[in-house]
């Protein structure tokens, strides 16, 4: 086995230790968790004009999914369809199952994130060469301040600011759902599609812009006095070559920032969706605990933590493929 | 900020992966006019949407509409003169009879696949309504006011009409509205969902024999589960639209051109859109998007906001009204003096405009109704002799005096042992209108001498297991249930007060968490609340008055709650693609989604 | 990242010239000074705040009324000043976010300097620890223990963000830890025989002093959105007002989107959020000049 064989399974196995960890964790942690999704719908049958009688046979009815088995078993039972990819049977959509609930929701998380992600390592990356090479001047100066303020500002008032200005005040952007029109494939859809996600998308680029200009520039600065650049510039190599050589060894620490940005992307969707009305995995993770159904928001407690150990790997990994010191 | 190419790109191709099971075809505004008719826009409140959940009416979170595709024999009318009074539905007309109810079906009911609607769909939805807790004993059979639905059979009695034969032995006041009010399902899509020997259970279920009832009822609920996440792949549909796909942000649904009265409805589709909170009605309302909006706590100035968007407001009662209850096994709450003369400082006028400023109206008198109701059944004179409580500190001060209350220098009052007074006030998360009120009564309590904490509980169903504990001595309460005055009172002198049936006989027991005495002394005369109550749903509304008067004046002086406002149901309609929606007095309209006024023949193209 | 000996050489004994250079970094840049600013005064709010004003006062026939020379910045939904709620709400807000840096730091640095300096065994098992609280995305997990715990306490409150909080800190104290673990004066004091306690409280500890300041003024801004975003999404209870809880009045029942009259009770917290997170941005340029003097050569 190569070297990099070993350290993928050996990141892998770590990756499913954590899963497992976290998968535990939620599962007893739900089982703590006071109130059931039919005491909170109970309320509203009976403001519906049902009697304290039938709310109480239609909440047995629609909301009978707890399981009564011994906790062990339970735990056991558990795992083992969670190895299979089973989720549970959500309560508040009276047994649906969580996957095929959290799945028509995914999408619409991934691919924001996703697209904000490349937006942001774009532009973050370039401002942050920008601030190290300019670091004694004015103008980088103030681009520094701007990625450590926007990384320190809370997404929900970035999100709430975009809102107030692009839709309240200028009307150029719409705000809640994700299309005008009906799904297809279509012109018209597709541009409503990406109207409706432009904002959030900058939300969520906005949230990790910082974090690439910040470790940009400081790795930019560290590898400018960096021995071998001062060695090759002493031989006399091309600006272009130079450049190169910077450029490939201050890009190698990003892949850490790459990590971290997938976990702020991931926490930030609850926020990023809440604020634009975006029906993704945050809108439904917070649905779940207003509903009180835990199996659903156990579930996509979980999906979020295993994306982000995911990127973890992922990262990892891609730095090992550049760094040849780590590959050894 | 800078919003490159590869954005648009990325955003794209993603959409395009995940896109491929939407259906394709020419691209549809789903807010735009057309040639046959326009699109009709709006929000149910009552069903967010999620992509992902089925469209089964009986599912807890169902993709399904009320009045649009969702259909039922008829609609009530929220009549508290007649709790049997309906809008025709699917069926055409009825009568009620002495063993049950006898309907006429609309002559041309089809399903949206064009088969008619017979006597198996009727069935299935019954036996449906049974495995779903909707219809048949239940655990409170024992309770007459639990008033469920009771069907032995349900019978074709040829040419479209259709017999319900109720349950021989049970005789609720009640058996026409809650026939009228069954969701019908079409028997193609759930009679399979349905086990072949239901009726053998449900007979079962309604035998003689306790035990074999029980674990009828216990099998019927078991079999109903399944059909509750049962998803089908296609929407059939009696109502006058048929669900045409789900989106993320909103559910398309198309007319439905086998409707009985299709001629009537004048759009060609409707589209409910997803919503996540009151401000996101607002917003589609501010940009003219919405057609018809459903009822919101919203603050004055969005209301403004809406008006000037060019929408008209649509004001109905809405039966149910917000008060603050007492534990009254927590000194001094016991003393009806003390909660006397918390009313009189609370000045409802005041905590109504900063809580519920568009959709509610401070409540008149505090009798445990809304003042619909209390004007339906209480005589002119019997309503001048009760007390209003108008905002008085001079008189809530000799109040406490009298029940030996102090007042030290500093202008703070003391219980009569000496200890300084101290109320927390609770009310529960996510009840916006009960916060915000909740702020002003506190400010007014403290400024009154009594400190008073605000404080909130996290949902609802922890705010009432903290009740039944005890815990809670001051608290929000949501009161007056309507339409129908035994609902109403239930919600004070019912299970939450502590009384139950057992055998069929009312005891009290301390099983609530209101604790109010047993009966009241009211003018010189006994009123046994709870025995009243319980009378009230086995007497025919006209001859309830006379019962109403005793429980309105008791309560109107012993205040078991404070009742700070009654909801207005604030609905908005635009006369911009549409025109001749209901307006502000059509009760019963107004008491229904839009789909059943389009039935109606309201909601025409502009 | 190399972190060079000037700094770090820094004996224990030598805290009055370390003051010296940190009035000398602040004043460096007018920057800074501002961000001191900022700092002091959202800090003097949260001590005083509560104290200069009594109860709220509530006025219904003035809700959402505009700037005025009695409401400098508007009233709320209750016809409240704004202005007061703000400062009045600060005590939670900040309260809560030093609570919870301080259980940060303690943890963070305890940890952080046994596993670096223990290393072996002690360290494995201490970061694997730190890695599962790294991983588990920290908001997401506040939301859901929101469900379990009563967060209206600012005690708790501080704990549990606190609690969930650490991994970062003791990351980095943990590679500064190993890097010191190298240098000479350690070497020379575990030659000389000294207990690992001394060595880790009297000769590691004051040296990586600089480097916890700046993670904790960082982890502050992060407790800090952290609390308003539970109170901003209304998954926890509140009682009493906070910048959390303005935002969600002012946004999901107070309309501020939709109608300007409650645009100065959204903006209101949202420009005191911006500025904190602002001051103490500046402010950590020079804390971060101390730190690295890398910066200070070319600067």
């Amino acid at each position: 086995m190569t070297g990099f064989g070993r350290r993928l399974a050996g990141k892998l196995a770590m990756g499913l230790v954590m899963v497992w960890a976290v998968a535990t964790f939620t599962f007893f942690l739900v089982r703590a968790l006071p109130g059931n999704p039919g005491d909170v719908q109970y309320e509203n049958y009976i403001l519906m004009g049902m009697s304290p009688g039938q709310a109480q046979a239609r909440v047995n009815a629609v909301y009978g999914f707890t399981s009564h088995e011994p906790l062990p078993r339970q735990y056991g039972g558990y795992l083992w369809q969670l190895a299979q990819g089973n989720l549970g049977q959500s309560t508040s959509y009276s047994g649906v199952p969580v996957a095929h609930i959290i799945g028509s929701a995914l999408p619409w998380t991934v691919i924001p994130v996703l697209s904000g992600l490349i937006v942001s390592f774009l532009i973050g990356v370039a401002a942050g060469v920008v601030a190290a090479v300019k670091r004694s001047s004015r103008w980088g100066g103030l681009l520094s301040l701007s990625g450590s303020v926007v990384a320190g500002v809370p997404t929900f008032v970035v999100a709430l600011l975009l809102l107030l200005v692009f839709h309240t005040e200028w009307h150029l952007l719409p705000f809640g759902g994700t299309s005008d029109y009906e799904a297809g494939w279509n012109a018209p859809y597709v541009g409503s599609v990406i109207e409706h996600a432009v904002l959030p998308v900058c939300t969520y680029a906005l949230l990790s812009y910082g974090g690439w200009l910040l470790a940009m520039k400081s790795s930019v600065i560290s590898v400018l006095g960096d021995d071998f650049i001062l060695a090759a510039e002493l031989r006399g190599i091309t600006p272009v070559t130079r450049a190169r050589y910077i450029g490939r060894n201050a890009i190698l620490p990003l892949f850490t920032v790459l990590a971290l940005s997938f976990g702020l992307m991931f926490g930030g969707s609850i926020f990023i969706e809440n604020t634009f009305d975006y029906p993704g995995l945050g809108s439904l993770l917070l649905k779940a605990i207003g509903t009180r159904d835990y199996t659903l928001m156990s579930g996509a407690f979980l999906l979020i933590t295993v994306a982000v150990i995911a990127a973890n790997i992922l990262a990892d990994l891609c730095y090992t493929l550049i760094d040849p010191r780590v590959r050894r | 900020m800078s919003r490159p190419k590869t954005l648009v790109a990325a955003v794209a191709a993603a959409v395009a992966l995940t896109a491929s099971s939407a259906c394709s075809g020419s691209a549809k505004k789903i807010n735009g006019g057309g040639s046959d008719g326009n699109v009709y826009t709006s929000i149910d409140a009552n069903n967010p949407i999620t992509a992902g959940a089925p469209m089964n009416p009986f599912n807890a979170s169902p993709n399904t509409f009320l009045g649009y595709d969702q259909m039922q024999l008829g609609f009530d009318k929220k009549n508290p003169a007649d709790p049997n009074d309906f809008f025709p539905g699917l069926a055409a007309s009825w009568t009620a009879t002495d063993t049950g109810l006898t309907v006429q079906l609309q002559p041309n009911a089809k399903w949206s696949d064009g088969t008619p609607v017979t006597l198996a769909d009727i069935k299935t939805s019954v036996a449906v309504a049974y495995t779903q807790g909707l219809a048949g004993p239940s655990a409170a059979t024992a309770n007459p006011s639990a008033g469920s639905l009771e069907v032995s059979g349900v019978k074709d009695l040829g040419g479209g009409k259709i017999e319900f034969d109720e349950q021989p032995g049970v005789k609720n006041l009640y058996f026409t509205r809650l026939a009228l009010s069954l969701t019908i399902v079409s028997d193609k899509v759930y009679g399979s969902q349905v086990p072949a020997d239901v009726w053998t259970t449900i007979a079962a279920a309604q035998g003689p024999d306790a035990n074999a009832a029980k674990a009828a009822i216990t099998k019927l609920t078991t079999e109903g589960k399944a059909l509750a996440a049962f998803a089908p792949a296609k929407d059939v549909s009696a109502g006058p639209f048929v669900i045409d796909h789900i989106d993320p942000g909103s559910a398309v649904m198309n007319r439905n051109p086998y409707f009985y009265d299709v001629k009537k409805i004048a759009p060609k589709q409707v589209v409910v859109r997803h919503f996540t909170g009151n401000e996101q009605i607002w917003s589609y309302m501010k940009a003219g998007e919405l057609d018809s909006a459903p009822f919101t706590a919203m603050p004055t100035n969005v209301l403004n906001q809406v008006l000037g968007a060019g929408y008209t407001r649509m004001d109905s009662v809405s039966f149910v009204g917000a008060s603050i209850a007492f534990n009254e096994k927590v000194a001094p709450f016991d003393k009806t003096a003390v909660r006397q003369a918390l009313a009189y400082v609370i000045d409802r006028d005041a905590v109504t405009k900063v809580g519920e400023p568009v959709g509610g109206v401070p409540n008149a008198a505090t009798t445990g109704l809304i003042k619909a109701q209390s004007d339906t059944f209480l005589s002119a004179d019997q309503s001048a002799a009760l007390n209003p409580y108008k905002p008085d500190p001079a008189k809530a001060a000799a109040l406490l005096q009298s029940a030996g209350f102090k007042k030290d220098s500093s202008g703070q009052w003391h219980l009569p042992d000496g200890s300084a007074w101290k109320i927390t006030l609770q009310a529960v998360n996510g009840f916006s209108d009960w916060i915000s009120a909740s702020a002003v009564i506190a400010n007014e309590l403290t400024g009154f001498g009594i400190p008073t904490t605000a404080a909130v509980t996290t949902d609802f169903a922890t705010y009432k297991k903290e009740m039944g504990a005890g815990k809670y001595a001051f608290g929000w309460w949501l009161v007056a249930l309507g339409p129908q005055t035994d609902k109403a009172y239930n919600r004070l002198y019912g299970s939450d007060d502590g009384f139950v049936y057992t055998n069929g006989q009312i005891t009290h027991n301390d099983s609530g968490w209101e604790h109010t005495p047993e009966t009241y002394a009211v003018n010189g005369q006994t009123v046994a609340t709870g025995p009243l109550t319980a009378q009230l749903s086995v007497t025919p509304v006209a001859d309830q008055k006379p019962i109403i008067a005793q429980l309105a004046a008791a309560t109107n002086q012993e205040l078991p709650v404070i009742q700070i406002w009654d909801y207005t149901r604030v609905q908005f309609t635009l006369n911009k693609r549409f025109t001749n929606f209901p307006k502000t007095g059509d009760e019963a309209l107004l008491a229904n989604p839009p789909g059943v006024w389009m039935m109606q023949g309201y909601v025409q193209n502009k | 990242m190399a972190v060079t000996t000037a700094t770090l050489g820094a004996s224990p004994r030598a805290r009055r010239p370390a003051l010296l250079a940190f009035r000398t970094a602040v004043l460096r840049k007018p920057g800074r000074v501002v961000g001191l600013a900022i700092i002091v005064l959202f800090a003097l709010m949260a001590v005083a705040g509560p104290w200069l004003y009594g109860r709220l006062e509530i006025d219904p026939d003035a809700v959402y009324a505009p700037p005025s020379a009695k409401h400098w910045l508007g009233t709320d939904f209750a016809g409240s000043d704004v202005l007061q709620e703000i400062i009045v709400g600060a005590r939670y807000v900040l309260g809560t976010a030093a609570l919870a840096a301080l259980i940060t730091a303690v943890l963070g640095t305890g940890i952080g300097l046994v596993a670096g300096y223990r290393r072996g065994f002690t360290d494995s098992v201490l970061m694997r620890i730190t890695d599962f609280i790294l991983t588990i995305p920290a908001f997401p997990l506040l939301i859901v223990l929101s469900t379990v715990w009563d967060f209206s306490s600012p005690w708790l409150m501080g704990l549990v963000l606190g609690g969930t909080g650490w991994g970062g800190m003791a990351r980095a104290v943990r590679s500064q830890a190993l890097s010191l673990r190298e240098r000479g004066f350690l070497e020379a004091a575990r030659g000389l025989g000294l207990s690992t306690r001394h060595i880790i409280v009297k000769e590691l500890l004051p040296n990586i002093a600089p480097y916890v300041a700046m993670h904790l003024l960082l982890s502050t801004i992060a407790f800090v959105t952290a609390e308003v975003g539970l109170f901003f999404l209304g998954v926890v209870p509140f009682s009493t007002t906070n910048w959390g809880v303005m935002l969600n009045q002012a946004v999901f029942s107070g309309g501020a989107l939709e109608s300007p009259d409650a645009l100065f009770y959204l903006l209101a917290p949202l420009s005191c959020i911006v500025l904190l997170t602002l001051g103490i941005v500046l402010f950590l340029d020079a804390v971060d000049e101390l730190f690295n003097p890398r910066l200070r050569e070319r600067a």
